[in-house]
């Protein structure tokens, strides 16, 4: 299924969310309904200590699609991407308002089990981050965690891991050799293998592609095309040719003002629409280049 | 280049800059100062060699095998060893290790990971503090905690002062090193659901695990070439003989645990105390064996350090894939 990438394909799937937003977006953040969504932000505020980072978020977002967050340096972006697998956990002093769902759950809530909702939503970093272990233990670090040990059935989790990271081709003779060996672009995917290896639902990646060189970068954009058929991908990059190459929705951020510095919602919508149509002003400076 | 538009530049400074004489004077200042840097790290290396050599010269000629497989004989006798050093010191660096290694790491990881909490704080000055220490205060301090209360000397006491002179290398070399992990690999991990004690066991400290080695060997290293802690502690014994206490042990049907309680609990000798008892008697014979013992600590120190660099660049290597 990722052997042979259909341009037209992809073309027609960005292009296909045009006719929805043009009657609903009057208002400024009208959601995009394709399908049930897959993650909802409701009301969502982010405290570090007593600084607001992010300000009622309202955000939906659909299953099966790519949506990319841009925005300004210092905006909120990354912050927004992790509170949906709660890694702003590991920062000490940190408070939320409102909700986030995930496929109808709350995963804020003292409920929720942070170790599940990890599983359910995987990160790819900014730098690849591969352990200091091999190729086969990266992929098989996931599923070991969970309680799989028996050869055969790893083998099968890392086998179809790497194939669908489109990585297989490339390092099947060498899966016992350390994954520090392999060039950026291979790490970067071995990464995304790691996170597959343990069937998320979501996705996110945190600027997967800017450490890379534009052809590991391309193999990372056309892998994300595949990927999507199976997964919620939810990107955040400052490249805004990428987010227009790659993503079906884009929401903007920007800081709400330079005193209080919160991060807010200012546009969301399919990408077409944000990229050649934006309803807000500050989206369409910010697109076209006039600050940020 | 034009001189017409440096007008800020006094005319004087602009003459130094671009006259020969000024250019001369520098490079001359410049080869002065190479030279007495170059001199002065060549002494410092100098003193080094200068050590070893004397020591290798003066030790090795009454190096001999009876040294490594016997005890020490009455004076007046000729021959004997001392083999009751080399396992003394054998036994107080293992357990040492035992008592500082992991108490060390489970510190530095705590620290890492805390720096900014109180008690992150409280453990780096700390350990700052008892790396000043003087070991022989050490030493008293085991003397008065644990050799008063048992009532004599053992290997266990003096174990436990060079456990505590070592335990400030570890806890900075390893804090040092988990700090050089990438904060990202630390994510990676967490990212999969792992919960925290996972991560630190397969991802943060196997990371940094060259790192650590080298901190223990370093600890290792240094603790097994101390003498003052060892005097209030290990007090020193002629007799003891591992081989001795374990046949004599099965002789008497113990059990295992009594035969390592034996072990532990005597005084034992170690190098550097043998060496310093015997360097301060007035017979050549003891005076020599002094100087193989010298030569025996220097080679186990010198080793111990250079086999620890040599793995640790191995390693590294290994793990970038080279």
């Amino acid at each position: 299924m990722f052997t042979n990438m259909e341009t037209p394909m992809t073309d027609e799937k960005q292009r296909a969310p045009l006719t929805i937003p043009i009657k609903i977006a009057q208002k400024t953040i009208e959601p995009p309904h394709v399908g049930e969504n897959k993650i909802e932000f409701r009301d969502y505020s982010f405290y570090y200590g007593k600084f607001k980072a992010l300000g009622n978020i309202s955000l939906q977002i659909p299953p099966n699609q790519i949506t990319a967050i841009i925005g300004p340096s210092g905006c909120g972006k990354s912050t927004l991407l992790r509170s949906i697998n709660r890694m702003n956990d590991l920062v000490p002093n940190v408070r939320t308002e409102g909700q986030i769902i995930l496929s109808g759950e709350d995963i804020i809530g003292p409920s929720a089990d942070v170790v599940d909702v990890r599983r359910r939503v995987g990160m790819v970093f900014q730098r690849p981050n591969p352990f200091p272990k091999s190729i086969y233990d990266n992929v098989a670090y996931g599923p070991r965690l969970y309680g799989i040990s028996h050869r055969q059935g790893l083998d099968e989790i890392v086998y179809n891991a790497l194939r669908q990271a489109a990585l297989w081709d490339e390092v099947k003779d060498k899966l016992r050799q350390s994954a520090m060996a392999l060039s950026g672009g291979q790490q970067q995917r071995l990464c995304i293998a790691r996170a597959l290896a343990v069937e998320p639902e979501v996705i996110l990646m945190d600027e997967p592609a800017s450490a890379l060189d534009p052809v590991a970068t391309l193999k990372i954009e056309e892998l994300m095309q595949t990927l999507k058929e199976s997964y919620t991908i939810i990107i955040v990059t400052h490249n805004m040719q990428q987010a227009a190459r790659v993503s079906d929705f884009t929401a903007f951020m920007m800081i709400d003002s330079p005193q209080t510095r919160t991060g807010v919602m200012v546009e969301y919508g399919p990408t077409t629409q944000i990229f050649t149509n934006p309803k807000n002003k500050q989206t369409e400076d910010y697109i076209t280049g006039r600050f940020g | 280049m034009s001189s017409g538009t440096n007008v800020w530049l006094g005319t004087s400074t602009k003459q130094l800059i671009q006259s020969r004489t000024g250019y001369r004077r520098r490079k001359f200042t410049n080869r002065i100062m190479l030279t007495v840097t170059a001199l002065f790290t060549l002494a410092a290396l100098a003193i080094l060699f200068w050590i070893i050599i004397y020591v290798v010269i003066k030790g090795l000629q009454y190096l001999n095998l009876d040294f490594f497989i016997h005890l020490p004989r009455p004076l007046g006798m000729p021959g004997g060893g001392v083999l009751n050093a080399i396992e003394g010191t054998i036994i107080l660096t293992i357990l040492a290790s035992l008592f500082a290694v992991i108490p060390g790491i489970l510190a530095a990881y705590y620290v890492a990971y805390n720096p900014n909490t109180p008690l992150g704080i409280a453990v780096r000055f700390g350990t700052d503090v008892l790396s000043g220490v003087p070991s022989i205060i050490i030493g008293l301090f085991c003397y008065a905690l644990i050799v008063k209360y048992q009532g004599h000397y053992s290997a266990l006491a003096g174990s436990i002062a060079l456990a505590i002179i070592m335990l400030p290398t570890i806890i900075r070399t390893t804090e040092e090193m988990i700090k050089l992990v990438p904060h990202s690999l630390r994510e990676g991990s967490l990212a999969l659901g792992s919960p925290e004690w996972k991560t630190a066991v397969s991802v943060s400290l196997p990371a940094a695990s060259q790192g650590i080695i080298t901190g223990i060997l370093l600890g290792i290293a240094r603790a097994s070439g101390e003498t003052a802690p060892l005097l209030f502690t290990a007090l020193g014994n002629d007799n003891y003989e591992v081989g001795k206490i374990i046949k004599a042990g099965l002789a008497n049907h113990k059990g295992i645990f009594a035969i390592l309680g034996s072990i532990v609990t005597q005084p034992v000798d170690s190098l550097p105390l043998t060496l310093w008892k015997y360097a301060q008697q007035p017979y050549p014979e003891r005076i020599n064996q002094s100087w193989a013992a010298a030569l025996v600590l220097l080679i186990f120190v010198l080793s111990l350090n250079i086999f620890t660099r040599i793995w640790v660049q191995v390693r590294a290597n290994r793990m970038q894939g080279k």
